[in-house]
């Protein structure tokens, strides 16, 4: 190595430089190539669908990313480092072990929203129902439903199409802006929706015990619902002021056209949880 | 019209307007290229540079430019080394700045060499006694660092990052950016330490001779705390700066106050240093080489006051008020001290390399003075121009600070609240004692 240098000499200083630099140089280069060998090593959707959500999850700032615990009160704060996939979180374990959970509530209105306690929510506002043929079928959830205002397309993933939680479900086109929907479910999608139907995918998940317990249960929705709220509140508060008393209350009809020049597609994106 | 490329959730300006913005810019670029190529193609006779003013502005610019940029390397270790993890809010824009600085550099590097093609002698034929070789290796292989930390910011554009082959090499480039931050801390510590080197090595100039500690001159540990001292500063200078001219919150007061007390920390120990250095250089150094350190103030030009304002206006006092909780605090103090570290780096880098060259050495020597000439200057102004551009087109296609999305979509509070300006608060206190005492006369 070393002698390839021009009028090199075998003395200490010499060999000291030119080692440091050449080690430094193939560090930097070895680092690349580390870097890229790995990138042509995750080439599976899984794994891209995975490396998408973390670094979507990684930019989400910490308000957004309050673990469900903290939400239910069982915690005073806690920021989840799961990626909202409670299936290996340890502590979510522990202390569901710990803490009673108050039983499912009957049907119901969350701050002018209905939801359905038969269902298991997403955070990303996609609603988990499972069917009598052990499947489970996935839709939007009210708040989700109205904050995305008049529809004009959505672009399911194919029949026979592998879905991973925390990827990308489907892809919603609204008026202002296109949010990717995220995957609430583990699975392979077996059915589309109609326009009678109030789902949009059917999905038969793998068979598996937790392949629903990263879900949020009927109990801890209202409390959801009411960060989602505070959220939306203040992405449309004035700058400095922040949410006032007056801004509380339930959605309004057609509420988004009241903001025409609201940044629907920022707003959009950070209540579907995308970077 | 550019909407779908501009990062989801922050606001920017519309295309024309960009446009608009970055014309005089693009002005201000040719007349620099155009100096360039004079330099290039005709020769360096268009600079005012002889062979006794070897080192003009373009080399008293690139020391300050390399000093100023080092905000990319010092808070790079602070985050993936230190682990500070509130400054992964600047750590781009300190990425991008390094790299506008350092790409400056090694340009006006070159175009002062004047042999561009001939770029790769310096490393097939390195004269392996001189801090130059140490300065150009660890340059051009930190600026190959810098690209490849800046390439991440790049690649995770909007649309960019709807290709998976993009998405995943950010995403595993990131993961390894401590390798990169811990290679990049190691070669800024030698190029800036030897840029400072050659100067402390120079017998034929008193001025900057220094005593040698270890195998470098004292000179060499100044040039690197002093550079680490200037980094964060300048980081908060220019989000400032983007703060002001976009009229947006970028980033936490907290991330502000922590570049604040980390330049502090380190211009103290510099200011310190740097005594300790001058006290030695005036006592023994100097006149070890027969010269009394006080001849050298003699002239009018460089009179005792550039020591003066070097060690105490630039120095000691920003270092005070950054380390204090409450003084900086104070916005208007915080930036002033920062701005007061940039200028102390810029006065230093312009004493060693012009008042180095000017002052005379042998009997028959007369003081030497030196003006840019345009072409010089334009050059430079092509650096400038060029970082502009790239910062503003960066800004807008990129996410340079991650915070801005949340602190301008939601009007959260402030994690640390905004306090009152300490001048204000202390005029009214001021103007009501004065009252009380000229009632207090009756």
């Amino acid at each position: 190595m070393l002698p390839f240098v021009y009028e090199f000499h075998w003395t200490p200083f010499h060999v000291t430089f030119l080692l440091v630099f050449f080690t430094l140089f193939s560090m930097v280069a070895a680092t690349l190539v580390l870097a890229l060998r790995r990138t042509a090593a995750k080439d599976t959707p899984e794994q891209i669908e995975h490396v998408r959500w973390h670094t979507d999850f990684e930019d989400l700032p910490a308000a957004l990313k309050a673990c469900r615990h903290e939400l239910r009160g069982d915690v005073k704060h806690r920021t989840c480092p799961n990626g909202f996939d409670c299936r290996t979180c340890t502590v979510h374990a522990q202390i569901n072990a710990r803490v009673r959970h108050r039983p499912g509530m009957q049907g119901f209105q969350v701050y002018g929203f209905s939801m359905s306690p038969y269902r298991l929510y997403h955070r990303g506002h996609t609603w988990v129902q499972q069917e009598k043929d052990g499947t489970y079928t996935v839709g939007i959830d009210d708040f989700g439903k109205r904050i995305l205002g008049t529809v004009r397309s959505v672009e399911l993933p194919p029949v026979g199409s592998r879905l991973y939680v925390n990827g990308s479900g489907m892809l919603v086109r609204s008026d202002d802006a296109a949010v990717r929907v995220l995957s609430p479910l583990d699975g392979e999608v077996v059915a589309h929706g109609t326009e009678e139907d109030d789902w949009l995918l059917k999905v038969r998940a793998e068979q598996d015990e937790t392949a629903t317990t990263h879900l949020l249960t009927a109990d801890e929705v209202p409390n959801w619902i009411l960060r989602e709220m505070e959220r939306l509140q203040a992405s449309f508060a004035t700058a400095g002021v922040g949410v006032t008393l007056a801004d509380g209350g339930e959605l309004a009809p057609n509420f988004h056209r009241h903001f025409p020049k609201a940044d629907w597609d920022g707003v959009l994106g950070q209540m579907f949880l995308q970077a | 019209m550019d909407n779908l490329l501009i990062p989801r959730g922050v606001r920017r300006t519309s295309f024309g307007s960009f446009l608009l913005w970055l014309l005089p810019w693009f002005a201000m670029l040719s007349v620099g290229l155009y100096a360039i190529y004079l330099c290039l193609a005709e020769g360096l006779f268009h600079t005012n540079m002889d062979n006794r003013f070897a080192f003009g502005i373009w080399i008293f610019l690139d020391l300050t430019v390399i000093a100023l940029g080092a905000g990319a390397f010092f808070t790079g270790f602070l985050l993936y080394i230190v682990r500070r993890k509130e400054l992964a809010a600047v750590i781009n824009s300190a990425v991008i700045i390094g790299l506008i600085c350092y790409s400056g550099a090694v340009l006006v590097l070159m175009v002062d060499v004047g042999q561009p093609l001939r770029a790769w002698f310096t490393f097939w034929h390195p004269n392996t006694h001189s801090m130059l070789t140490e300065v150009t290796f660890c340059l051009t292989c930190y600026l190959v660092v810098l690209l490849i930390e800046y390439l991440p910011i790049v690649i995770k554009n909007r649309q960019l990052r709807q290709i998976p082959k993009f998405l995943v090499f950010e995403f595993e480039l990131h993961k390894l950016m401590p390798v990169f931050a811990g290679i990049g801390t190691f070669l800024s510590f030698f190029h800036q330490g030897s840029l400072g080197g050659l100067f402390g090595v120079l017998r034929g100039r008193p001025f900057a001779f220094r005593e040698e500690l270890g195998i470098w001159p004292s000179t060499f540990f100044l040039f690197v705390i002093s550079a680490a001292a200037a980094g964060p500063s300048f980081i908060m200078l220019t989000t400032r700066l983007v703060e002001k001219i976009t009229r947006k919150r970028l980033v936490r007061e907290n991330v502000y106050q922590l570049l604040g007390k980390v330049s502090g920390l380190m211009l103290v120990a510099y200011v310190l240093l740097k005594s300790i250095d001058t006290l030695i250089w005036i006592n023994s150094t100097s006149p070890g080489t027969g010269f009394p350190a006080f001849e050298y103030y003699a002239t009018q030009s460089f009179g005792t006051w550039i020591l003066f304002t070097e060690i105490v206006l630039f120095g000691l006092l920003p270092a005070l008020v950054l380390l204090s909780s409450r003084l900086r605090s104070d916005r208007r103090l915080l930036f002033g001290a920062a701005f007061m570290v940039c200028c102390g780096i810029m006065l230093n880098r312009f004493v060693m390399t012009i008042q180095t060259l000017a002052l005379p050495t042998l009997p028959f020597d007369a003081f030497l003075t030196y003006l840019p000439s345009w072409q010089e200057v334009a050059a430079f102004a092509f650096v400038i121009a060029y970082g502009v551009i790239l910062y503003s087109v960066t800004y807008r296609y990129a996410v340079v600070f991650p915070q801005e999305r949340e602190l301008n979509l939601a009007a959260g509070p402030e994690s640390v609240p905004a306090k009152q300006s300490l001048l204000s608060r202390l005029r009214p206190r001021f103007a009501v004692q004065l009252i009380q005492k000229f009632v207090s006369l009756f």
